[in-house]
C-alpha cells in the first residue's frame, strides 16, 4: 500500500538518484511472454520459465509473488501452508479457468417463471432439501474461508481455484434459498450439522480435503437425483448446474489426494483416520431428514413416504459407492474395506459377524 | 479367498434410513413467494417477509439459515459476530447481485492480443506496477476470507458480498500477473507488505473494513479509474476498467458497512478515525516502502519524463484522497480531513 513517492519532497528534478527505481536495471527473468491459445490466455499458459516452478517447498513467509524479487525488510504474513504436497493439484489451474468460463448465475440462468404450485407436502419436502443443500454452501464457503489465509502465494494456482469454490459454494447457498422462497413455500428444518465437525474443525488442509470427498460425493448425488425429481425445468437446472460445480470441486479434492499418496504414502494411515472421523461424524449426526424428504418428493406427499424409503435407500447406496469410488481414484482404494459399519449397511454389505472372518479374506478385491 | 463376487452374492438389501416428517409441522414461515424482477430473481428479491428481516442480534452460533426452523439437537458451531453493525450493509444483498452479474474472464475478456512491445523501461515499469498489485490484491482475498467464518448465518448478505470479494480479489491477482508475464517482461520487486499486514492484523472487522474496503481499495479504486492514464493499449485499459469496477463495490460496501455502524453506534467513530489514523502512517511511511508502486507509476505516467510523471502522480495522489475524504464523510465520520495525515494534507495543499 505504501509508496515512496509521495513523502518525496524536493525541488530537485527527479531522478533515479532522488526517486529509486530498481526495478529498470534489476537482473531478472526477463523476455516471458505466455501465449494464448483457443481459449484466451489461460492462467496454465503463465507457468513458463522460473513462473512455473512449483517447489516442493515454498520457503518465503511473506506474500511475494512466486518469481519476483524479494526484498529484505519485509515482514512474515502468517502463512502456515509451505508444503506443495499438503495442497497441491496439477488440475487447479485449468479447473480456476472452467469456473469462470461456466459461470452462472442464479437470478437468470434458472428458469424461474417455470415454478408451479406444488402439494404442500412436497413444496414443504423441497423445500427442506434447498435448506440443507443451501446450510451446507455456507458452510463450506466460510470453512475454505478460513484456509485462504494459511497457503502461500507459492500455489497460487490452488488459491485462485478455491476464489472460485468460495463464490460457487455462495452460490449454492443463495440458489436453494431462492428456491424455497420462490414458490409459495419457506424454508423448512436446519440440520443438526454435526456432521460437518470434521470439515469446520479440520486442522490441515489434507484433512479438510478427504472430508469434502465424502460430503461432495453425497450432495453431488442428491443433485444428480434432484435433477431426475424435477418438477419442473427451474429445479433440474438449478441441481444440474450445482452438481456441475460439486464435480469440480471434487476433481481438485481427487487430485489432490492423489497427488498427496503419491509424494507421502507415509500419511495413508493418518489419512484413513480423517475419513474414520468424516464417516463417523455422519453416523453419529444421524438426521435423516433428508432422506425423508426425498421420499415425500419420490412418493408425492407423505401418506406413501414409507413405501419410497427403499428408493431411498438406494441413493444412499449411491451416495456411499460415488464416495468410495472417488477415493479409488486418489490411490485410496482400500478405504472399502475400512468402511465404517453404518455405511456399510447403506451399501447393503452383511453385518460384521456374517461376514467372513478375518483370516479367511486374505484379500478382498476393492 | 474372499473374492468382489463372493462379497456380492452376500449383499443384502442396503439398510433404509429411517422415516421421519418431524419437518413437515414447522413454526417457520410458510406462503413465501418471492417475484422474480427486472434483474430476475435476486438476493434482494428473496427477502420477503421474516426472510428478510435481519436481526440486530443474531443467534445461535450456527449455519442455519436466517429464517429455517433450529433442529434442537445441534450444538453450536463457533462463536460469530453477533450484532449486525459489525458486519451488516444495508447494500450487501445489491452488492453481491450485482458482483455475480459482472463477473468476467481475465483469459477471454482482455483483449490481449493489443498488446505491442514497449520500450524496456516501459515495459519495466508496468511489469513493476503489475508485480506490486498482484501482490496487494492476494492479501485483498485472504482478508475476507479469514473473516468469513465469523460472519453470522443471520447476516448471510454480508457474507455473500465477503464471498463474491474473494472471487473479484483472485481474479485481479491473475490479472495483473497475466499482464506482467504476457508481453516480454517479468515479475520484479515485492513490495514493503506493511501496510498489507496492517490489514490481516485487524481484529475488529470494523476497522479492518474501513482500511481495506474505504482507504486501502478506495486509493487502488481512484488509480484504476485513472487507467486510461496508464495504459498504452486496449487491453491495458480494459483490465484496468474492468477491476476498478470489481473495486468500485468493495468501496461501496465499506462505505455503506461504516455509515450502518455509525447510525447504530455513533461512539464508534473515534475508534475508526484511528484506524484510519494508523493505515494512513503506513501508506504514506518512508520506512515502509514499496520500492517500486510509486515510482513505477510516476514512469508509467511521465512516459519516463520523472518530473512529469510527478506532477501527474501527485494529481492521481490527490484525487485519491480527495476520493477518500469524500467517501468516509459520505460514511458519516466527521473530521477526516482535520486528522488527515500531513502528508496527505501536503498533497492536497500542493495545487
Amino acid at each position: 500500500m505504501s509508496d515512496d513517492a509521495t513523502s518525496t519532497e524536493t525541488n530537485e528534478p527527479l531522478t533515479e538518484r532522488t526517486l529509486p527505481m530498481p526495478w529498470l536495471d534489476a537482473d531478472v527473468h526477463w523476455g516471458v511472454r505466455a501465449k494464448r491459445d483457443g481459449h484466451g490466455l489461460r492462467f496454465s499458459a503463465l507457468n513458463v520459465d522460473i513462473y512455473g516452478d512449483v517447489p516442493d517447498v515454498w520457503e518465503n513467509k511473506s506474500e511475494i509473488p512466486r518469481g519476483a524479487i524479494p526484498t529484505d525488510n519485509v515482514e512474515r504474513m502468517g502463512y502456515s501452508i509451505f508444503e506443495k504436497s499438503e495442497v497441491w493439484s496439477e488440475l487447479c489451474a485449468d479447473l480456476y479457468e472452467e469456473a469462470i468460463q461456466r459461470r452462472w448465475q442464479s437470478s437468470i440462468d434458472i428458469p424461474w417463471e417455470t415454478l408451479e404450485p406444488l402439494d404442500t407436502d412436497v413444496e414443504r419436502a423441497i423445500d427442506q432439501v434447498c435448506t440443507l443443500l443451501s446450510e451446507y454452501g455456507w458452510l463450506k464457503a466460510q470453512t475454505i474461508g478460513r484456509w485462504l489465509s494459511e497457503i502461500s502465494y507459492g500455489f497460487i494456482e490452488v488459491k485462485l481455484f478455491l476464489g472460485t469454490v468460495i463464490f460457487d459454494s455462495a452460490r449454492m447457498f443463495e440458489t436453494f434459498r431462492k428456491r424455497a422462497l420462490a414458490n409459495g413455500g419457506g424454508l423448512g428444518r436446519g440440520g443438526k450439522n454435526i456432521r460437518y465437525w470434521p470439515l469446520t474443525q479440520s486442522m490441515n488442509w489434507s484433512e479438510f480435503v478427504v472430508a469434502t470427498i465424502l460430503h461432495d460425493s453425497f450432495m453431488l448425488t442428491v443433485c444428480q437425483y434432484g435433477a431426475q425429481l424435477a418438477r419442473n425445468e427451474a429445479e433440474r437446472r438449478m441441481f444440474r448446474l450445482t452438481g456441475q460445480d460439486l464435480a469440480r470441486h471434487l476433481a481438485y479434492a481427487q487430485d489432490h489426494t492423489r497427488y498427496m499418496m503419491l509424494k507421502e504414502p507415509q500419511r495413508r494411515e493418518e489419512i484413513h483416520r480423517y475419513l474414520t472421523k468424516a464417516e463417523y461424524y455422519v453416523h453419529k449426526d444421524a438426521d435423516e431428514t433428508l432422506y425423508s424428504a426425498i421420499a415425500v418428493i419420490l412418493s408425492d406427499g407423505r401418506e406413501m413416504a414409507a413405501g419410497a424409503m427403499p428408493d431411498v435407500a438406494e441413493m444412499r447406496r449411491r451416495q456411499v459407492e460415488s464416495y468410495l469410488r472417488r477415493l479409488e481414484t486418489a490411490h485410496l482404494g482400500d478405504r472399502r474395506g475400512r468402511l465404517h459399519e453404518s455405511f456399510q449397511g447403506w451399501l447393503g454389505l452383511p453385518p460384521e459377524e456374517e461376514a467372513p472372518a478375518e483370516e479367511e479374506a486374505e484379500t478382498v478385491e476393492a | 479367498m474372499v473374492t468382489q463376487d463372493r462379497l456380492e452374492e452376500m449383499r443384502q438389501e442396503p439398510e433404509p434410513p429411517e422415516l421421519d416428517l418431524s419437518w413437515l409441522n414447522l413454526d417457520s414461515e410458510f406462503g413465501v413467494q418471492a417475484e422474480v424482477g427486472r434483474k430476475g430473481l435476486t438476493v434482494e428479491q428473496i427477502n420477503v417477509g421474516s426472510y428478510g428481516e435481519a436481526p440486530d442480534r443474531a443467534s445461535g452460533h450456527s449455519a442455519t439459515p436466517r429464517g429455517a426452523a433450529r433442529d434442537e439437537r445441534m450444538p453450536r458451531m463457533g462463536y460469530v459476530i453477533e450484532d449486525a453493525t459489525e458486519t451488516f450493509s444495508d447494500s450487501a444483498a445489491l452488492l453481491y447481485d450485482e458482483a455475480v452479474s459482472r463477473q468476467w474472464s481475465s483469459a477471454t475478456d482482455i483483449p490481449w492480443e493489443t498488446i505491442k512491445e514497449l520500450p524496456d523501461g516501459m515495459e519495466r515499469a508496468m511489469c513493476q506496477l503489475c508485480t506490486s498489485l498482484t501482490e496487494v490484491e492476494f492479501i485483498a482475498g485472504d482478508v475476507p476470507g479469514k473473516w468469513l467464518p465469523k460472519v453470522a448465518a443471520d447476516h448471510y448478505e454480508s457474507g455473500l458480498f465477503l464471498m463474491s470479494q474473494v472471487m473479484d480479489e483472485a481474479r485481479h491477482t491473475d490479472v495483473f500477473r497475466k499482464r506482467a508475464l504476457a508481453n516480454g517482461g517479468g515479475l520484479l520487486f515485492q513490495g514493503g507488505g506493511g501496510g498489507l499486514r496492517q490489514i490481516l492484523e485487524c481484529t475488529d472487522y470494523s476497522q479492518m473494513s474501513a482500511m481495506l474496503h474505504i482507504l486501502g481499495e478506495g486509493f487502488v479504486q481512484t488509480l484504476f479509474r485513472m487507467g486510461e492514464l496508464i495504459s498504452h493499449n486496449e487491453a491495458e485499459k480494459r483490465l484496468f476498467r474492468l477491476a476498478g469496477q470489481d473495486e468500485s463495490r468493495h468501496v461501496a460496501y465499506g462505505v455503506t458497512h461504516l455509515k450502518y455502524l455509525l447510525e447504530k453506534e455513533p461512539e464508534r467513530a473515534e475508534e475508526i478515525h484511528w484506524a484510519l489514523d494508523m493505515f494512513e502512517d503506513t501508506t504514506v511511511d518512508p520506512e515502509q516502502q514499496n520500492p517500486g508502486l510509486g515510482t513505477a507509476l510516476v514512469y508509467i505516467l511521465g512516459d519516463g519524463d520523472m518530473d512529469e510523471g510527478y506532477k501527474l502522480f501527485m494529481n492521481v495522489r490527490r484525487k485519491q484522497t480527495l476520493e477518500y475524504l469524500h467517501r468516509v464523510e459520505v460514511a458519516g465520520l466527521k473530521g477526516r480531513a482535520e486528522r488527515l495525515h500531513p502528508t496527505l494534507k501536503g498533497v492536497l495543499e500542493r495545487n
